[in-house]
Formats: C-alpha cells, sequence, structure tokens
C-alpha cells in the first residue's frame, strides 16, 4: 500500500497497478464510505442556515398581514404626495382626516391647539401608510383605536383569496395591507390594542438599562482582568478566583435573576426599576467581558512591558499607558458583544419585575421600565391574535439592533487589529 | 547642585518614589475589590438560595421526603390542594433537554467535523459565523419561532401534538445548544497535532478513518466537555421552554404533552403575584437552587474531564 491512498483524485488506475482485486474493492468502498461520511456531516450545516432564513422569513411575514377594518373614522383615504410633509406628516394626515370627517378648520386649529385633547387624540389614533386594496396602493389611513378589524389574514393566504375577499366587503368597511412594523410602531407606548401598541417605552428604556450595565460592568470586568493578569499573585485566592469565574460563566440566567430579585428588588429596597435591571445585568455579563478583556490583554506582548519597566514606569503607569491602549480593541470588543447579550435577555428581568405594560418614558435609574425582549415576549403570550404581528415588528427591531452592534463589534476588530 | 539635582529629578517624575509607592498600593486594592465583586456573586447567589430553601423546607406543610417523591407540584394553588413533588419538573426538564441533546449533539459534532476536519479556510470562515448566530439570537426570538412556526408545522406530522409541546421547544433547543458543542469540539479537534493525521495517512487510512479513528478519539475530552456544557445550557434555558413548553406541570414521558420545566416554573412563579416569604414564594427558590445545583455539578464536570482527560500534546 503507498501514499495513493491519501490522494483520491486521478490515482485510481495508479492504485490498480499497485493492488491486487479485492484490495482495490476495498479501498473503494473505504473512499465512498468517507464521501458518505463528509456529506453527513455537511447536512447540518445545511439545516442550520435553512433554520435561520426560515426563521427571518416567518419572523418578515408575519408582520404584514391584510385587514378587513369597519373604520370609525371618516373611512377615507389620503394619497402619498398628499400627506407626506416630512416630519409634519402626522398633523398634515390628521387634518385631512379631520376636514373628512367635516369638522371646520376653525374646530381642527383649536384641537391642534390644546395639547391636552391632542395627547388624548394621538393614544387614540395611528398615522398608517397602508396598502389599500381596492385599487388605490399606499394611501394614508389614519387607524382608530376603536376600529373593528374583522379579520386579518398572512400575506400569502389574503393574496390567493383577494378578490373573494373583495366581493365579501361590507359596506363601510376596507380591505389593507398593514405593514405592522412603521414608523408609529416607534412612536407608540404600550397598549392594550394591538394596531395601538408600539415600542418606544421598552425603546427608551433598553436605552437607559443598557447606559447603565455599560457604566457599572466595564470598570468591575476591566479592573478584575488587570488584577487577574498584571497584579495578582499566584495564590489560593487567585486560583478560587478564576475557577469562580469560570463557574459563574456557566450559571443560568435566570439564576441571576432570582438574585436580583431577592438582594436588589427586596433586600436593598431598589424595587422593579432600572437600577435593579442593570445592577443584575452588569453581574450577568461580568464574567464574559472578564475572559474577553483577559484575553485582550494577555495579546499584549511582554516586551512592550518590560520596556516600559525599563523606562523606569511602575506597574500601573505600565498598566495604564501601555497595556490598556493596546488592549482597548479586545476590551471594547468584547464589550460590545456582551451586551448584545444582555440586550437579548429576558428571563432574569421577567423576575425582577421589569412590567410590560408602562405607558411613560423612564426618566431616570429608579424609574419603572420595560425593555424589547419583555415588551416581545408579552405580546407573543396576548391573546389576541393580531398581537403576533406586532410581536414580530419588535422582534425584527430587536434582531436589527443586534445585526448593527455585531456589524459595529466586526468593523471594530476589522480597524484597529493589532498585529505584534 | 544638590538642590538643582533634586528639582531635576522632580521635574522627571521620579522625586515622588514615597508618593507613587502609595498609589501603586491603593489602585492594586481597588483592582482586588473589583476582582473580588464576582466571589461576591456567587456567595449572595448561594446565601439567597440556601435561606429561601431552608425557610421552604422549614414549613409544615412541606416535606423533603415529598419534595424527593410526590408526583404533583402545585404550590401555586389553594393551600388544601397543594403538593409539592418536584418529579414532574425535573422530567419536564430531563424531556425537553433530551430532545435537544438527542438532536443537538450529533448536528453539533457532524457540523465540528465538516468545518474542522472537511471544508476549506473560506467555508470555516463563512459558515463559523452563521452557526454562531444561533448563540446570538435571542431566546424569547427562538421561543416565538417555536411556538408559531415549528409548532404549527409539527401538528401537520405528528398526531396529537397539544399547541405548547416539549417536543418543539426541545428541537429549537438543538440549535441553540448547536455552536456551544461544534465551536468547543473544532477547538479542541485543531488542537490534535498534524504528526498523529500524517502518521495515520502513512499507515494508508483514508481521510474518513483519519478522522474518526484518530481526531476523534484524541479530541474526545473536547467534545465530552462541550456536551456536558450543551445539556447545562439546555437545562438552564428559559424562554424557549416558557413560550413553547407551557407551563403545567404533568408527570409524564410523553413529548406532545403540555409540561412545565424547572425554568418556566420559576417564570410562573415570579411573574404571578406571590408576597416575598410566602410558601408560594419560597417554592421558587427551592426549585432555583435544584436548578443551579444541577448546571454547577455539570460544569464543574465538564471541566474536570478536560483537565483529567485532556491530552497534552507539547
Amino acid at each position: 500500500m503507498n501514499t495513493s491512498a491519501r490522494q483520491s483524485s486521478g490515482s485510481a488506475v495508479e492504485t490498480r497497478l499497485l493492488l491486487g482485486d479485492r484490495e482495490h474493492t476495498k479501498l473503494v468502498a473505504r473512499k465512498r464510505r468517507g464521501a458518505a461520511f463528509r456529506m453527513v456531516t455537511f447536512i447540518p450545516v445545511v439545516l442550520a442556515v435553512i433554520l435561520i432564513l426560515a426563521l427571518l422569513a416567518d419572523v418578515t411575514l408575519n408582520s404584514i398581514s391584510w385587514q378587513v377594518v369597519e373604520p370609525r373614522g371618516s373611512g377615507q383615504t389620503f394619497a402619498w404626495v398628499e400627506g407626506f410633509r416630512g416630519f409634519g406628516t402626522w398633523g398634515r394626515v390628521v387634518r385631512l382626516e379631520l376636514a373628512a370627517q367635516g369638522l371646520s378648520a376653525q374646530e381642527v386649529e383649536a384641537l391642534f391647539a390644546d395639547s391636552d385633547e391632542l395627547r388624548k387624540f394621538r393614544a387614540r389614533n395611528r398615522v398608517e401608510l397602508m396598502w389599500s386594496a381596492n385599487g388605490q396602493p399606499w394611501r394614508w389611513v389614519v387607524a382608530n383605536s376603536r376600529d373593528r378589524r374583522e379579520e386579518d389574514y398572512g400575506l400569502f393566504t389574503g393574496l390567493r383569496n383577494r378578490s373573494a375577499l373583495l366581493e365579501g366587503l361590507e359596506e363601510g368597511q376596507n380591505l389593507y395591507l398593514n405593514p405592522w412594523l412603521d414608523l408609529s410602531f416607534f412612536r407608540k407606548n404600550a397598549s392594550r390594542t394591538p394596531i395601538m401598541a408600539g415600542l418606544v417605552s421598552a425603546l427608551f428604556g433598553t436605552l437607559w438599562v443598557i447606559g447603565l450595565v455599560i457604566l457599572i460592568s466595564l470598570p468591575v470586568a476591566v479592573g478584575t482582568a488587570i488584577y487577574l493578569e498584571e497584579y495578582a499573585p499566584d495564590n489560593t485566592y487567585t486560583r478560587f478566583l478564576e475557577v469562580n469565574l469560570r463557574n459563574l460563566a456557566g450559571v443560568p440566567s435566570i439564576v441571576y435573576g432570582i438574585l436580583g430579585l431577592s438582594v436588589f428588588v427586596r433586600l436593598a429596597r431598589i424595587g422593579p426599576t432600572v437600577l435593579a435591571a442593570a445592577l443584575t445585568l452588569s453581574l450577568l455579563i461580568l464574567p464574559v467581558v472578564v475572559i474577553a478583556a483577559r484575553e485582550a490583554i494577555r495579546a499584549v506582548p511582554d516586551s512592550l512591558r518590560q520596556a516600559s519597566y525599563g523606562l523606569g514606569a511602575t506597574r500601573w503607569q505600565t498598566v495604564s499607558r501601555v497595556v490598556l491602549p493596546n488592549a482597548v480593541n479586545g476590551i471594547v470588543t468584547g464589550m460590545i458583544l456582551a451586551v448584545a447579550r444582555a440586550i437579548g435577555e429576558t428571563a432574569p428581568l421577567l423576575l425582577i419585575g421589569a412590567a410590560a405594560f408602562v405607558p411613560r418614558l423612564p426618566d431616570g435609574p429608579l424609574s419603572t421600565y420595560t425593555v424589547i425582549p419583555i415588551q416581545i415576549f408579552s405580546w407573543i403570550s396576548e391573546n389576541d391574535p393580531e398581537f403576533q404581528h406586532v410581536a414580530s415588528a419588535g422582534i425584527i427591531t430587536l434582531l436589527g439592533v443586534l445585526f448593527l452592534l455585531y456589524a459595529f463589534a466586526f468593523v471594530v476588530r476589522r480597524r484597529f487589529e493589532r498585529h505584534w | 547642585m544638590v538642590r538643582s539635582q533634586r528639582e531635576l529629578a522632580r521635574t522627571a517624575g521620579l522625586g515622588r518614589r514615597g508618593n507613587r509607592g502609595h498609589r501603586e498600593t491603593a489602585i492594586g486594592i481597588v483592582l482586588l475589590i473589583c476582582a473580588s465583586i464576582s466571589i461576591l456573586t456567587t456567595f449572595a447567589v448561594i446565601l439567597v438560595l440556601a435561606r429561601e430553601t431552608f425557610g421552604f423546607f422549614a414549613d409544615p406543610a412541606v416535606t423533603v421526603w415529598e419534595f424527593l417523591t410526590a408526583r404533583e407540584w402545585t404550590p401555586l394553588f389553594a393551600e388544601s390542594q397543594r403538593r409539592f413533588g418536584i418529579s414532574p419538573l425535573l422530567l419536564g426538564t430531563m424531556l425537553v433537554t433530551t430532545i435537544a441533546l438527542v438532536v443537538g449533539l450529533p448536528m453539533g459534532l457532524g457540523a465540528a467535523i465538516f468545518l474542522s476536519e472537511f471544508s476549506s479556510a473560506r467555508v470555516r470562515r463563512t459558515a463559523m459565523p452563521v452557526l454562531e448566530v444561533f448563540a446570538g439570537i435571542p431566546t424569547v426570538v427562538l421561543g416565538y419561532f417555536a411556538l408559531l412556526f415549528v409548532t404549527p408545522i409539527l401538528q401537520e406530522i405528528v398526531p396529537g401534538l397539544k399547541f405548547f409541546n416539549p417536543l418543539s421547544a426541545g428541537l429549537v433547543m438543538a440549535f441553540m445548544i448547536l455552536p456551544t458543542v461544534s465551536s468547543i469540539s473544532i477547538d479542541s479537534m485543531q488542537a490534535v497535532p498534524r504528526a498523529l493525521r500524517e502518521a495515520a495517512y502513512g499507515l494508508g487510512a483514508t481521510k474518513f478513518e483519519v478522522v474518526t479513528k484518530v481526531v476523534v478519539p484524541a479530541a474526545l475530552s473536547g467534545i465530552v466537555a462541550s456536551f456536558i456544557l450543551a445539556m447545562s445550557r439546555a437545562i438552564g434555558e428559559t424562554m424557549i421552554v416558557t413560550l413553547a413548553a407551557g407551563q403545567r406541570p404533568t408527570f409524564t414521558f410523553d413529548p406532545r404533552e403540555t409540561i412545565a420545566t424547572m425554568t418556566s416554573f420559576i417564570v410562573q412563579a415570579a411573574t404571578g403575584d406571590q408576597p416575598a416569604g410566602s410558601l408560594a414564594s419560597r417554592s421558587l427558590f427551592a426549585v432555583g437552587a435544584t436548578l443551579f445545583a444541577m448546571t454547577l455539578a455539570l460544569n464543574i464536570i465538564s471541566q474536570q474531564v478536560v483537565r483529567r482527560f485532556g491530552e497534552r500534546y507539547e
């Protein structure tokens, strides 16, 4: 037997010359088995890709639906050019709608002048760009919370039965294609009515929580990493620290929720607030950031440190002026990835009382809050199937935010990478 | 002359040696405190869980024997109907975890073998991030996917499948643990030295034989460790099971029934309004302690496997 067993291509004839018939058939069978095995190991990769595509397609399709609406307002729709005024679109479309309802110009302006009335109006109405099925695509609609939404169909079901649906429309009803993820989705607060539900309080909640998480966990994690890499003596305590960190990284996130519930919410009496959430999530991502920061610090070559010491620098001077500036790239990347994890974390926040229904924006570390994943969770758990569309819109937003973060981490790593 | 020398030293920042020493010590202490926060976290977790769990078992309504043997778990019910047997929750967790592992481990190992041994470096560079995507998708999204996409499809195939079931939760979880298994396995297979492979090729082995008879056995400790870690992650996973597997503790081995796991019970108990210190609230901590003990044990075992059985090639 020779090395030709290793090179599979084009060696068949050569092999023939060297092997007897029986050995040759055996060799072919062995190679065939190898090729089959290769195919088998390729399957999971393909499956994973298919599943991701299915997930994305499902979420996207679910964020659009055909709806038969019986409007409580004027029932009129307005052409795109008629309604679009940049940032003034909302006011413009509302004015058109009110005029169509038969209000005089003075009455309309009176409503716009009265901030209280205007806020109430805002809470009950939503300006949307919908695909109207009766021959006039992309029209502005003022959706009202008291509109009767008779039926709700998926994108393809609606397309297939479009003519039947149009024929079945009763007097005063309209068939719309409603994209749930639109601009007004980012301007609306939580609501019991699917069409009025939006993400704004959750967006601000996530911003507050994540901002605090970065403020809390970054210094602690970098401090821990510096201690372990540059300062720690080789003793039992240090070894315990390392083992402990590794084990903490494997603790399920919900256990951190239990910790946050009894220590921060109850014992420290912080209550179900932004601060409690930020502290809990900081502890949760701490091991991950520490591990990333340690790797970044370890990657700084020793020659740099020795050069610094040789110039008479103290340990801290070396760390702060030589090691950290050269490790900042890895630390930042690790921090971004950890933040991405914290943004999607749901279970611990459910435990420490992130409320799903928060009708106002958080205004400080001690205010109640909700975050994007909690909002998504509560929408999925709602009975009204229309909330599934809202949940899909929320999921697309969440995945979009995470994608931006990962892309940012990728760019940071590429752009500022150093080779020694 | 002496004076000017001292001045020179001061401007060069060398004269304040004593001062610098104090600062160095202070910084060292601050850093030590930072590092100790993680230890405090561990102690806090253990203390909190232990205190409330002792409170749970100290209650006359609960006995350790009942906790371990009874087949009903209904601590949120009215007082006369409460039962405290954790086995339905354990069974539910085991059901979901088993499905996830049976599907996820071979797939993860297969993907790892393909990416480490069969694919070109370019394919590996593009395929690895795709697998990692599953680790980055928030689990609430995966739960949504399991509940609203996978379950309806499975209901067409599997007769008698409930709307909330461990089957779809387990299948989606299999993909969640896939990157855990494959990235650790790839690392340990890449660590197998070239000389071993070359020796096997030299003996006339085909690529398939080298992979299955040399590389995988040599990397076995890392692969086993990744399996155990994946198991620990599956046991602790919360949102997928809460959304897709249901919240009704049932003592059953049937993957079509609605069940509850330890984690989904914790969510259920915490989102209801259980007053702090009540038995219902304490049952949450007892379940949490069980969960923590199980995952901690698995993590330690996985580290031990690497340390004890890991082959070192120097």
